[in-house]
């Protein structure tokens, strides 16, 4: 059988159906637009995450693209609702001596983007979070960022969709398992339902952009799993209202240290994330270890993880444990995401590689994406991450 | 050193119930040392449930079957084991199970694992079903022999299956007045369990022992009849039941309502299989014997060395199985860490009484109907207050599978870990055409232990 | 309702023990779970739902189901699963 459309998106995770989203809202309603995924939407890395809505304000551009996508979430909010949407803001702690400096800096960053977060002497954090340990010399307190649950949003940024433009399908349990080119063109995909024909093709398969990449016969990008563990607590046990940092996050997630994610033998770090959850539980992240595609439990970084959880927060020793899983994060080897074409194939584009900021980004991703398409000038500045930097 | 945390033994035994309890004390006589994990207060299982402190109980009728879990009790409680009360088991691997106890984060080191943590109830979502005072057949079983209190006073129990006897005979002996009782199945769907009585001389004894029951109280077991819907003001004070169909779904118009004080709902019972999913093994789904089961062969062995299981994980069977196969395992066992021959009457025995329990199982097989007592505002997810209707948008967006059910709707991802709302979400994903059956997934902890617990486990 | 007509003749010749729940003095006898003294002293409904408030309680006695929650001298637990102790302050389940 074959079918026609005008954009295929390929993986149903949030950044396949924010791509779907903005499409559907900026590009004609007409356009029919395909999103497919081999499993359910939501199903894989996006359905085992943190869901942290996160300003990182390391410098102009970085803000602006974080900064952006947090405004269209709230769009969403207001347009669709139900995915436990939460304006926490964001509470960053140390308690190494080495740490508390970063505060100061942070803050700096914060406001030389023309932002403001707040210094929190001990009194304050107390007052502010009763349920934290009492020897916290203070924290950073930034009121932008939130929580929202992923797998909720990816359903909310489809229903979004189908409401602007009634020609988006969505096709859970369908394998991409062909890419059609005519020379340097792709013109569609092959699934088990036949072929599916369209003039773009954006690739949005997280870890498994690369394998995209092999069936389209192109050079793989590069994207490698980063694995991360979580725990979730039972109902009423957070003890936590805003969502915790440790400073020391910044360094290990987007920092400057030197990861080579191809090794075998990474012993993986640490550093503390926790969530508070609609229905009064917790989650507690976050890890990140290169161990290739493995999804097993590494008990040691999850046990550090639980730790290092209750020395900001000891109640959390009593709280109850429902589930413990791994998620495996799109790292890209330069940190940043593709988003945009390939050139050596027309019709090919890649919205992945956004590492532990895929929640934050997935809607400015989307639109991106949606102004590539319809060659209109981007929100703001696309080429750090057009993908065309990584071609041999 | 003499960890605390740490407990060795030749054979770790999950569970004791009827398998557990058999298994344990034929170890023990066997010459190995046995340590059993039991959740509960005490030795027992749901079936044989007793009273606090041995406390007696005058007038708590108790079919003929029962003198053998006397028997068993006594048998187990004279017998040379570590029995740990109160242990949640939480993650294992072969030779490995980590368990809180006494509030603390323990590691039992074993040679072989008995796995028989036995079975839960198969709930069923209808209208009213979260209202206070609606419980379960197994919750009922509970509150009267583990408690000796009175349910209430008037009660609508309906279900499904073998169970339901026991239930109303437990509320009758507790002075309820039972104003319906409700077999699901019709009365020739279940004709067809009677080769399993009739073949059995305990069985027949049994169905008897409750008809007598049954006639004495002057309760009439309705066939082919269930609960469609409950309501009341703050608890549950009307019933409503119906005829159903040969598929189990309500005929409009055939409806009855009754005042209550206490609903027992009993639509059979789901194996216990997620710690042996976490241990690797092999299982498969089987309609009959109450859902996904793990696979054994003839001398109770799952797929993974060193594990083998017995009773309600292999299938819904009983006490009869579960003593029978709980046996035939510790014989396994014997066989293997000390050459002992299996007796051949134990193979025959287990192989008996399964063939019995499976027959009279047959006859009561999830009925498809039954999933339409639900309405789109009845909650299918009681952790989450999940309706129907956003399961079913969760299926008809994410996919049919019960991982797409989940996302979309978050369904099964609280602290019950889906086991009181999986059967029905199972139902709602292979409504989908062409779906299989989703495997619960294995994931660690088993059961709900706290942080610390696992924070702090005792390294392998 | 805590009259002896709610336990069954020979099951209640225990120590007796009392708790409070949400402010009420409620006696049971020792060995009771909290649930089953609470059911015995007609209370079946232990906790509020979070999304609505709804009423909630026991579905299946036997550590299940979550449903059952209450909070004991704060901490959330399941009223089944919990031996009345003397004294002990409880309070429905759920979100306050």
């Amino acid at each position: 059988m074959v079918e026609t459309a005008d954009l295929l998106v390929v993986g149903g995770g949030i950044i396949g159906c924010a791509v779907a989203w903005q499409c559907a809202q900026r590009l004609p309603p007409s356009t029919r637009i395909v999103l497919l995924d081999r499993g359910p939407i939501a199903g894989a890395t996006s359905g085992s995450c943190m869901g942290h809505l996160m300003v990182t304000p390391d410098d102009a551009q970085e803000y602006a693209f974080t900064h952006q996508s947090l405004q269209l979430w709230r769009e969403l909010q207001d347009q669709e609702g139900g995915f436990d949407y939460n304006p926490t803001g964001a509470l960053y702690l140390a308690d190494d001596p080495a740490d508390i400096e970063l505060f100061a800096v942070l803050r700096q960053q914060f406001v030389q983007n023309g932002d403001t977060a707040d210094i929190l002497d001990q009194q304050q954090l107390r007052a502010l979070e009763p349920g934290l340990a009492h020897d916290l010399p203070g924290a950073l307190f930034y009121p932008g960022d939130g929580v929202v649950l992923p797998m909720l949003a990816c359903g909310a940024m489809l229903r979004a969709a189908q409401r602007h433009n009634p020609n988006v399908q969505v096709r859970p349990f369908t394998e991409v398992t062909g890419m059609l080119r005519r020379g340097d063109t792709l013109y569609g995909v092959r699934t088990k339902d036949g072929e599916l024909h369209a003039a773009n093709v954006v690739v949005a398969s997280g870890v498994w952009s690369p394998e995209l990449s092999d069936l389209a016969g192109q050079q793989r990008v590069p994207i490698y799993p980063r694995a991360g563990n979580l725990a979730i607590t039972g109902h009423h046990a957070t003890p936590i209202r805003t969502q915790l940092l440790e400073i020391s996050y910044i360094r290990f997630a987007h920092g400057t240290v030197k990861v080579d994610p191809t090794r075998t033998d990474d012993a993986g770090g640490h550093a503390v994330n926790m969530q508070p959850q609609t229905n009064g539980g917790c989650l507690i992240g976050s890890t990140r270890q290169f161990c290739g595609m493995d999804r097993t439990l590494n008990k040691e970084l999850l046990h550090r993880s639980l730790l290092r959880a209750q020395r900001y927060a000891p109640g959390l020793a009593d709280a109850p444990i429902v589930r413990t899983w791994v998620g495996l994060r799109p790292y890209s080897l330069d940190k940043h995401p593709l988003i945009g074409p390939w050139p050596r194939l027309r019709g090919l584009w890649y919205a992945t590689g956004h590492e532990g900021l895929g929640i934050s980004l997935a809607p400015i991703t989307g639109r991106l994406v949606a102004q590539q398409l319809a060659g209109v000038p981007t929100t703001i500045d696309a080429t750090p991450y057009l993908p065309a930097r990584f071609l041999r | 050193m003499n960890d605390p945390r740490i407990v060795t033994a030749d054979v770790g035994v999950v569970g004791a119930g009827p398998a557990g309890m058999a298994a344990a004390a034929s170890l023990a006589r066997g010459g190995l040392s046995v340590a059993v994990l039991d959740e509960g207060p005490a030795a027992g299982g749901q079936i044989f449930r007793q009273l606090p402190n041995g406390a007696s109980a005058a007038v708590i009728a108790e079919p003929p079957s029962h003198h053998h879990g006397h028997a068993l009790l006594q048998q187990f409680g004279g017998s040379n084991v570590q029995h740990l009360r109160g242990a949640v088991v939480w993650d294992a691997r072969p030779g490995r199970l980590w368990f809180e106890h006494d509030g603390q984060s323990k590691l039992l080191r074993c040679q072989r694992i008995v796995l028989a943590p036995g079975a839960y109830d198969r709930c069923v979502p209808f209208p009213g079903w979260t209202l206070p005072g609606v419980v379960t057949a197994g919750a009922l079983q509970v509150m009267v022999r583990g408690f000796g209190i009175v349910p209430g006073k008037r009660a609508v129990v309906a279900g499904s299956g073998p169970l339901l006897l026991p239930t109303v005979t437990a509320l009758l002996s507790a002075g309820v007045q039972v104003v319906a009782a409700c077999e699901a199945s019709s009365r020739w769907r279940a004709l067809r369990a009677l080769p399993g009585v009739f073949g059995n001389g305990a069985r027949f004894r049994e169905a008897l022992w409750y008809g007598k029951q049954l006639l004495r109280a002057g309760v009439r077991l309705r066939w082919g009849w269930t609960i469609v819907g409950c309501d009341g003001d703050g608890r549950v004070q009307r019933a409503t039941i119906a005829k159903v169909d040969g598929e189990g779904r309500p005929r409009p118009g055939t409806e009855q309502h009754f005042d209550v004080d206490v609903v027992g709902a009993g639509f059979g019972l789901v194996p216990s299989i997620e710690l042996g999913l976490v241990l690797g093994c092999a299982a498969r789904h089987d309609a009959a014997r109450g859902g996904h089961v793990l696979t054994v062969d003839a001398e109770q062995r799952t797929s993974v060395a060193g594990v083998f299981a017995a009773g309600e994980i292999a299938g819904i069977g009983g006490a009869e199985v579960a003593t029978a196969e709980g046996e035939l395992a510790a014989a396994a066992v014997l066989h293997e860490l000390r050459g002992a021959v299996i007796p051949p009457a134990l193979r025959v025995k287990a192989r008996r009484e399964r063939r019995a329990a499976d027959a009279m199982l047959r006859a009561f097989a999830p009925l498809p109907g039954l999933a339409t007592l639900a309405k789109p505002d009845t909650i299918v997810c009681r952790c989450e207050d999940v309706p129907l209707a956003r399961a079913q948008q969760a299926a008809a967006l994410h996919g049919g599978s019960l991982r797409a059910i989940k996302v979309g709707c978050r369904a099964g991802m609280g602290p019950c870990q889906a086991r009181i709302c999986g059967p029905s979400l199972q139902a709602l994903a292979c409504g989908t055409p062409g779906q299989p059956m989703d495997l619960p997934v294995a994931q660690v902890p088993v059961k709900v232990v706290r942080s610390e617990t696992i924070r702090a486990a005792p390294a392998d | 309702m805590n009259d002896g007509s709610s336990r069954l003749p020979g099951t209640a010749q225990r120590p007796p023990v009392a708790f409070t729940f949400a402010g009420q003095r409620v006696e049971a006898r020792q060995g009771d779970s909290l649930a089953m003294a609470l059911w015995a002293a007609g209370i079946a409904d232990v906790r509020r739902s979070s999304r609505d408030g709804a009423p909630r309680g026991v579905l299946c006695n036997m550590g299940i189901c979550y449903d059952c929650l209450v909070q004991v001298d704060g901490v959330t637990l399941r009223s089944c699963m919990v031996v009345v102790q003397d004294g002990m302050r409880v309070e429905r389940g759920g979100k306050p």
